[in-house]
């Protein structure tokens, strides 16, 4: 059997699996979104016996989506903002400057990516408590946020530093541009696609986080996913937690097909920021 | 500039503290409700059932123009909250509900308002649930009860298990097909503290918890791990209802009201039925209470009035299937038939009870 | 390096590696000191091991971490275990090759909680793969298969969010092998497996090793697909820690969360050496 033939079967079998794998659960999702409250879907009916749009309308008045989605989404990037402002100085230094203990420095930046997310999560609302700082939750979580996810921006921003080039910098110095002028010519367009990069990165995993926004957010300040993961709680309700996914699922797709296109030209080892 | 906003944020702040208790017991109930029209919102903490309850008050927001927020919030989570905030000059909690059998882990009178001195009338509303006195400070506003939910389709009424011995030869001639759960809800805690109590000679509702007590357990965890093989642990109040109705189980403990609810809204099937067995089930109820430093007191004098009256309590009947605590209102939609409301038991007392379910994981559930 | 120099470079990492380490600094250090009696939020602090002592003689937390590793392992094994071949056979672009790369990153788009959703909805008690398996006639009726005694749901939630990060981390490393390398081996009459264990494992392996060390660490300390997913009569560790919060049992929180980074880490290397000394058939 040729090489080609070999792709041509493997690959139809694999879009097989993961059309199996991805489009039987969210058509599943989709149908139980549909359940209308007049009639349960019971084990002996191939499709909902009523279906409507009831849930999606319900949900998205009564439940705490609206909410947690002006949560989300005005945490995210804050958070991803203030990483980048306060990542650049240090990736600058890591960049640009050669100092001694520069490796172990680098490895210490990693930190927050080792700590297992629950232990943070516990121990830095304990130390919030004891500052006398546990009211104001959005500021603690977005300070957790920043940090945690810093490492990334910081391994994006000092591969952007290392790729300004020093002749353009002496160029232009020699040219007379000071130094605002300087930064902008040498460093502003090698180092813009590492600040949308670590933006983006930043902003989907503060989207993402549940750990932080569960313990520290507790009790009432809800994000997507603590929504999400207390509709699957003592109140679980299939077809509710359904329509949840479902809305929460889009946004997510849009964003990381963002990510992908930023990514395409950088390596796939710079994107996962753990390479 | 500065100056100005300092005044500004001076102003605020003494103002956010004017309706304070003195002020509102000196108010007659025309200038509370107009006073609370004009805060116009308030936020209610509670901790179940949040998305129903959004809907339930919609008929208090219409009626008075005054906007709930309920927000998302755990049961720990909030009494945390509530005593983290107890010094705060303003805190976020307009409403605070709390079940009666865990209320006295706060000291009432440190945290809430008096509302038996501010209620226009309190006649018929329920201060005591479960042998446990609110203090004038909690009122009850959801009577629940803990019971058997059963599939009609395969247990007769004649047959359900009404002692511990019973339950045991349903399991032996059911295996697989009763199941409750031990965390994440109390219905499954209630099944396993009534099973443990009737096995054992020792006072649930004597707070006091030692080793010696909580070893003279073992004529029920044996009981519980002698027959291990024909029951089953499920995963919360929820799981155990989604699989009943699955046709999964045939058997599970679970609240009146949850089941009721479920019925009502289409998730699960309408012919489930529902008992207390005679060895006793525990029931209670919750109730709500204003912290001293709510926001918005007058608002939420309003609403707990609302919230507590015989009519909102016959509502909360139709759509919930809850207990009323108000004794003119109508409960004849409850699931469990009158005669077996003798049944209810009291929830055991902490922190015995938190001791004794500790106990019942390492030694049951730890050795499936 | 002159003091002007060297206080540059400090205030340049002051912002974010200073920030990063006086959290995580202050983190560790409240873990650890409460995990020995100190800083209670209620009642007296002050050294104590009596919380380790009694928690190393307690069924739940001894069931815990075992059950933690067993997750963690499995989850990574079985994640490079899969992704290996991928890597492998998407290492040259083919008609096609787009599209699986896509498919096989997509998990990457949805939310864990939202897939812990979907599958426990597909693996229902009636749900469409107990129907599935009724219909083709080798079940004769439904099974129980949420929350199974044996975390196969959690290991199948792992694997299907993590999978695609080990590919995303080997693809490169594979990709980077040299097709005359491969050529000149084949010339010289090594098989596939051969070929595999000779050159592909050593050339790749530090990448191997960084995929099995990421999907340990986060498959190690998981709490919500074992929340939601996971067996009823285990408790992960991360999961344990949260509970004992909950109760306001900070001391005992800590000892478990101490109990999870030290597991974490030590097992992490274990993992990452034992790859090596297998690739090698050496340690060094």
């Amino acid at each position: 059997m040729s090489q080609a033939k070999l792709n041509k079967i493997l690959l139809y079998s694999l879009v097989a699996v993961c059309a199996l794998w991805l489009i039987i659960p969210f058509t599943m999702a989709i149908l139980w979104s549909l359940v209308d409250p007049t009639k349960p879907w019971t084990a002996d009916k191939l499709l909902p016996p009523v279906m409507s749009f009831y849930r999606w309308q319900y949900l998205w008045e009564n439940s705490s989506l609206q909410q947690a989605m002006i949560n989300s989404y005005t945490l995210a990037p804050t958070a991803a903002v203030l990483a980048l402002v306060l990542a650049t100085p240090t990736a600058f230094a890591f960049g640009r400057l050669s100092f001694p203990g520069k490796s172990v420095a680098q490895t210490l930046a990693l930190l927050p990516l080792i700590v297992p997310g629950f232990v943070t999560a516990v121990f830095f609302t304990a130390f919030l408590f004891r500052l006398g700082f546990a009211h104001w939750r959005f500021g603690g979580i977005v300070l957790a946020h920043c940090v945690l996810f810093m490492p990334f921006a910081v391994r994006i921003m000092t591969v952007s530093f290392e790729t300004v080039r020093q002749d353009h910098i002496d160029a232009a110095r020699d040219l007379g541009a000071s130094t605002c002028q300087r930064w902008k010519v040498a460093y502003l367009p090698a180092l813009k696609p590492g600040v949308f990069a670590s933006l983006l990165i930043v902003f989907i995993y503060s989207i993402e986080e549940f750990a932080v926004a569960f313990i520290l957010g507790s009790p009432d300040f809800v994000t997507i996913p603590t929504l999400l993961f207390s509709q699957m709680g003592q109140d679980f309700v299939r077809p509710n937690a359904a329509v949840l996914s479902l809305i929460l699922v889009v946004p997510n797709v849009f964003l990381m097909l963002g990510l992908e296109k930023l990514m395409r030209s950088a390596n796939p080892a710079l994107a996962s920021g753990k390479g | 500039m500065i100056r100005k906003l300092m005044a500004t944020a001076i102003s605020l702040a003494l103002g956010a503290g004017t309706a304070s208790a003195t002020d509102l017991n000196e108010m007659s109930w025309d200038e509370i409700v107009a006073l609370a029209q004009e805060q116009g919102e308030l936020t209610w903490y509670v901790w179940y059932l949040q998305d129903e309850l959004r809907g339930a008050v919609s008929a208090f927001e219409e009626k008075y123009g005054i906007t709930v927020t309920i927000p998302e919030t755990t049961n720990s989570g909030q009494k945390d909250k509530l005593r983290a905030e107890r010094d705060r000059e303003t805190g976020d909690m307009d409403v605070f509900a709390t079940s009666f059998n865990t209320a006295s882990e706060l000291d009432l009178s440190d945290f809430f308002y008096d509302l038996d001195e501010l209620l226009p009338d309190t006649e018929g509303r329920a201060q005591e649930i479960g042998g446990i006195s609110g203090e004038g400070y909690l009122f009850g506003f959801w009577g629940n009860q803990t019971g058997i939910a059963y599939d009609p389709a395969h247990v007769s009424v004649g047959d359900l298990p009404q002692s511990p011995e019973e339950f045991a030869a349903f399991w032996a001639a059911n295996p697989g097909k009763m199941g409750f759960n031990y965390e994440k809800g109390g219905s499954g805690p209630s099944f396993i503290t009534n099973t443990l109590r009737v096995l054992s000679d020792i006072d649930f509702y004597n707070p006091e918890s030692s080793p010696e007590k909580i070893a003279s357990l073992q004529g029920g965890i044996d009981f519980f791990n002698e027959h291990a093989a024909n029951y089953v642990i499920t995963a919360s109040n929820a799981d155990s209802i989604t699989r009943i109705s699955d046709a999964e189980l045939w058997m599970a403990p679970a609240w009146e009201d949850h089941l009721a609810g479920l019925q009502k809204r289409g998730e699960a099937r309408s012919d489930i039925a529902y008992y207390i067995p005679s060895m006793g089930m525990s029931g209670g109820g919750n109730g709500v209470a204003i912290p001293l430093n709510a926001p918005n007191a007058a608002a939420a004098l309003v609403f707990v009035n609302w919230l507590t009256s015989a009519e909102t309590q016959t509502a909360l009947n139709v759509s919930f299937g809850t207990a009323p605590t108000h004794a003119d209102a109508d409960g004849s939609k409850a699931l469990v038939p009158a005669e077996q409301r003798v049944y209810q038991t009291g929830w055991a007392s902490k922190p015995f009870y938190s001791d004794m379910l500790a106990h019942f994981v390492e030694e049951v559930v730890l050795e499936r | 390096m002159d003091w002007r120099k060297s206080a540059q470079v400090v205030l340049l990492l002051l912002p974010g590696l200073g920030l990063i380490l006086a959290m995580i600094g202050s983190v560790l250090y409240i873990a650890v000191a409460q995990s020995f009696g100190y800083y209670n939020l209620t009642g007296e602090s002050g050294f104590s091991v009596e919380f380790w002592e009694s928690m190393l003689d307690r069924k739940i937390y001894n069931r815990s971490w075992r059950y933690s590793l067993y997750i963690g392992f499995f989850s990574a094994i079985i994640s490079v275990a899969l992704a290996y071949p991928l890597a492998i056979w998407l290492r040259r672009p083919f008609a096609g090759s787009d599209v699986i790369g896509a498919l096989l990153k997509a998990p990457l788009l949805v939310h864990g909680l939202v897939a812990a959703f979907l599958f426990i909805n597909v693996v229902s008690y009636n749900g469409i793969f107990n129907q599935f398996m009724q219909g083709i006639g080798l079940w004769d009726g439904p099974r129980r298969l949420q929350n199974d005694q044996n975390g196969f749901g959690v290991l199948i939630l792992q694997v299907w969010k993590q999978m695609p990060f080990a590919l995303l981390i080997m693809i490169g490393s594979v990709q980077a092998i040299s097709d005359d390398v491969l050529d000149a081996a084949r010339d010289l009459g090594a098989g596939a497996f051969t070929r595999f264990r000779r050159i592909i494992a050593p050339l790749s392996l530090s990448a191997m090793q960084a995929a099995l060390v990421i999907i340990f660490m986060g498959a190690v300390a998981d709490f919500s697909f074992q929340v939601i997913a996971g067996p009823t009569n285990r408790q992960s560790l991360a999961q344990l820690m949260v509970f004992f919060k909950e109760n306001g049992q900070w001391n005992d929180a800590a000892v478990v969360g101490v109990t999870l980074m030290v597991l974490a880490l030590l097992c992490a290397g274990l993992l990452a050496l034992t790859a090596r000394i297998i690739v090698y058939g050496r340690i060094r």
